[in-house]
């Protein structure tokens, strides 16, 4: 008597081994979905964090863009012509007359360079994926890859 | 029937019942992916997924050659209402507090807030403003207001204001408030530059606004794309020169009673304008108020840049392009004699001094120190002629714009002899300043010829241009050689000797300076006004190589009309500041440094 033979006959005698083996199986199945799906999970929880936080950064990206734009014409106004001539006078300077100017010659003096105004920001590009593909890609993605890659290396 | 197959038919049963819900849910899927309606579900899922936002990039900024800081952006808050939000309380509480913080009237408020909204289709609004002739503005706050209004809505204790909501939204702000206001112009609440800089370069400084898809749900959240950025402008301004040159137009309009003025400062070696000054002033941070009340040009457009745009008869400051045009043509020589015996017929049209006497032998020196109309008149008339005057004028531009880069520029006017209503007698007050009308700025652009050795250099405001791939520097550019560099250089010697003669109120003391007054009678519909006139002054320095060019332009002074008396002493002042802050040695100390002194 084969082996085979020996299995079914035992299965027949006792239908519990059976039941234990498909509830094996059955449960075997069922933790593999599980753990795929708790891997999904894990994956789409931080990439909803991370789009989260994206968004948080781009908005304070914005109002920061905003706060440093305020804060420099708040700083040229406070050094406004009319405000510096006012606290100078207050410091008791007066405007420059010639009779008060010497002019001398330096040798090797190089006057200052001419002032450069800084660049705008450069424009990015249309709607580049800000989340690496490792979070974006699916499983399905993931086996296309991967067996696009096998048949690339046979 | 055994109960095996009892159980076998229900499982049966439930599993047909599954199978039909999961053929059910397929086929449905099929139908919303594929169907009719496949577009108005994508279009709905879309829509549930994603703003859709327009982003204006931020306004580039304007700066002076210094880098000081003229124009930036800050940020202004729109106060809306979503009618959906509103208490009983809020539709209360909110016209109150707004009215005592925004000292607005309650009633005007109250009917905003309160009125039907939804049966009009709007549920959310703007509130608005009106201004004195009853026209709505939006009503826009400061971030001060701001922070008082979000504490407000975070407070439980505070006045109820559910349903206000703050739109934050860009706003230009002018750090120098009042200093070169007419030279920037404005922007107005939607973003649009107009006059001056603003207006001229709005497109440039505006960048380009885009519209993005912004996803609700984080898993797709991207990038989102900056909008392509305004440039950044560095003038030829020199925020300094700008407020020296306005404070003396100032105290200059103060003294003399005057209604307005303005004064031009130039390089006239790259036509670089170092300083740009009006009066009355513009606070481009606050400019409503200033436009009803402001002078009008020949369309009808308000006058925001009265340099470029605001024209005058320019009287004697002219009759240096008559000589000039003499001298170049060697019609006259600085030393050839006129006798003047007080009046002289042009075209049947009697033409007399600007003080009625006859100054009897004079040379050309003579003429432009004592500014004699008739000499002039004698120039043009027997001397030049029409053809010769009118194309020497054409050749310094005048009639013409100068394309200076400032917005609202006009042309001014000038007959000739083409124009069906030109007569002969043009030709005479032509010459020396009247019946032609000019610009500031036209004026010292053709001025700028004589200035810088023949060359008549185009005047112009922007110095750099600073995009995202980096700066770029306009080169000066020659406009013509309407005179040769001799006759330029005879003319300018020719004006020194005057001013160190008549108009010694326009020396300064260790330079050597050339210049010209002009008194001119203002034009009206009925004929000259007897009482007012334009006292002007235009004159450059220090010789032989002038680094400026001084136009000063005092409208309707009372103390006293001329232009020696009004403008030449601005123009001491201002060149006297000059020469400190440009750091030119006065001319004993540049003789003692070429001796190594």
């Amino acid at each position: 008597m084969g082996v085979k033979a020996k299995r079914t006959h035992a299965s027949r005698q006792a239908s519990w081994r059976l039941q234990v083996r498909w509830t094996g199986k059955t449960m075997l199945v069922v933790i593999i979905v599980l753990v795929v799906s708790g891997i999904y999970l894990a994956v789409n929880a931080r990439l909803a964090r991370a789009g989260r936080d994206m968004l948080s950064l781009e908005a304070r990206r914005s109002e920061l863009l905003r706060t440093t734009s305020e804060l420099n014409a708040e700083l040229a106004s406070r050094t406004a012509p009319d405000t510096m001539m006012a606290k100078a006078t207050a410091l008791g300077f007066h405007p420059a007359q010639g009779d008060d100017v010497l002019f001398l010659t330096v040798d090797g003096y190089v006057p200052p360079s001419d002032f450069v105004a800084p660049r705008p920001p450069a424009d990015t590009e249309n709607g580049q994926p800000m989340l690496s593909p490792a979070y974006t890609e699916t499983l399905g993605d993931w086996l296309m890859r991967w067996f696009g890659q096998e048949g690339d290396a046979s | 029937m055994n109960p095996e197959g009892v159980t076998r038919r229900r499982i049966r049963f439930i599993l047909l019942l599954m199978a039909g819900a999961v053929t059910a849910l397929v086929l449905q899927l099929v139908r919303v992916q594929f169907g009719p309606y496949a577009p108005v579900f994508a279009a709905r899922a879309e829509y549930g997924s994603a703003i859709v936002e327009r982003v204006v990039p931020a306004r580039g900024q304007i700066y002076d050659r210094n880098g000081a800081l003229l124009a930036a952006n800050g940020t202004m808050f729109y106060i809306e209402i979503e009618v959906r939000q509103l208490t009983d309380k809020s539709k209360k509480d909110i016209p109150l507090t707004l009215s005592k913080l925004l000292v607005l009237p309650l009633e005007d408020l109250y009917t905003q807030v309160t009125t039907d909204w939804p049966a009009l289709g709007q549920y959310r609004i703007r509130l608005t403003r009106r201004d004195a002739e009853g026209n709505p503005w939006p009503l826009t706050v400061d971030k001060t207001v701001a922070e008082v209004i979000n504490g407000f809505l975070a407070d439980p204790l505070a006045p109820d204001l559910s349903g206000l909501d703050l739109v934050a939204a860009p706003k230009r702000v002018y750090p120098a408030g009042t200093i070169a206001g007419h030279v920037l112009g404005f922007v107005n609440q939607e973003g649009q530059g107009f006059y001056g800089v603003e207006g001229y370069y709005d497109e440039w400084l505006s960048g380009k606004p885009i519209t993005v898809h912004r996803p609700f749900i984080p898993l797709e959240a991207r990038l989102q794309p900056d909008p392509p950025s305004g440039v950044n402008l560095v003038l030829t301004l020199d925020l300094a020169i700008q407020q020296m040159v306005e404070t003396v137009l100032k105290e200059t309009i103060e003294s003399s009673l005057a209604e307005s003025g303005q004064v031009v400062v130039m390089d006239p070696r790259n036509g670089e304008i170092l300083a740009m000054a009006a009066w009355p002033v513009l606070d481009p941070n606050h400019y409503e108020p200033w436009l009803p009340d402001s002078v009008e040009d020949e369309e009808g457009n308000p006058v925001i840049t009265p340099g470029v745009a605001g024209t005058y008869e320019p009287g004697s400051t002219f009759k240096v392009l008559t000589m000039a045009a003499a001298l170049d043509l060697d019609r006259v020589k600085p030393e050839t004699e006129f006798i003047d015996n007080g009046q002289i017929e042009v075209g049947g049209h009697i033409i007399r001094n600007w003080d009625g006497r006859s100054w009897g032998q004079q040379t050309m020196v003579g003429c432009l120190e004592h500014s004699l109309n008739v000499c002039l008149a004698w120039i043009a008339s027997d001397r030049l002629g029409a053809t010769d005057l009118y194309a020497y004028l054409n050749r310094f531009g005048i009639g013409q714009q100068t394309g200076v880069d400032l917005a609202g520029e006009v042309s001014g006017e000038l007959r000739t002899p083409r124009d069906p209503d030109w007569t002969e007698p043009d030709m005479g007050t032509n010459s020396f300043g009247q019946g032609v009308s000019v610009t500031p700025m036209q004026l010292l652009t053709a001025v700028s010829a004589i200035a810088n050795h023949g060359d008549m250099v185009q005047p112009h405001m922007v110095r750099q241009v600073v995009g995202p791939q980096g700066a770029y520097w306009p080169q000066p550019t020659v406009l013509g050689r309407p005179i040769s560099r001799a006759t330029a250089d005879t003319l300018t010697e020719m004006l020194a000797r005057s001013l160190e003669g008549e108009t010694r109120y326009a020396a300064v003391d260790g330079y050597r300076l050339a210049g010209k007054t002009g008194t001119a009678q203002i034009a009206t519909e009925k004929g000259y006004d007897p009482k007012w006139t334009v006292a002007s002054f235009v004159g450059w320095g220090p010789l032989p190589d002038p680094r400026f060019l001084v136009l000063v332009r005092i409208d309707k002074p009372a103390t006293a009309p001329w232009g020696s008396v009004i403008a030449a002493p601005a123009f001491q002042e201002i060149a006297e500041r000059l020469v400190v802050m440009m750091g030119l040695p006065p001319d004993t100390s540049v003789a003692q440094l070429a001796l190594g002194g």
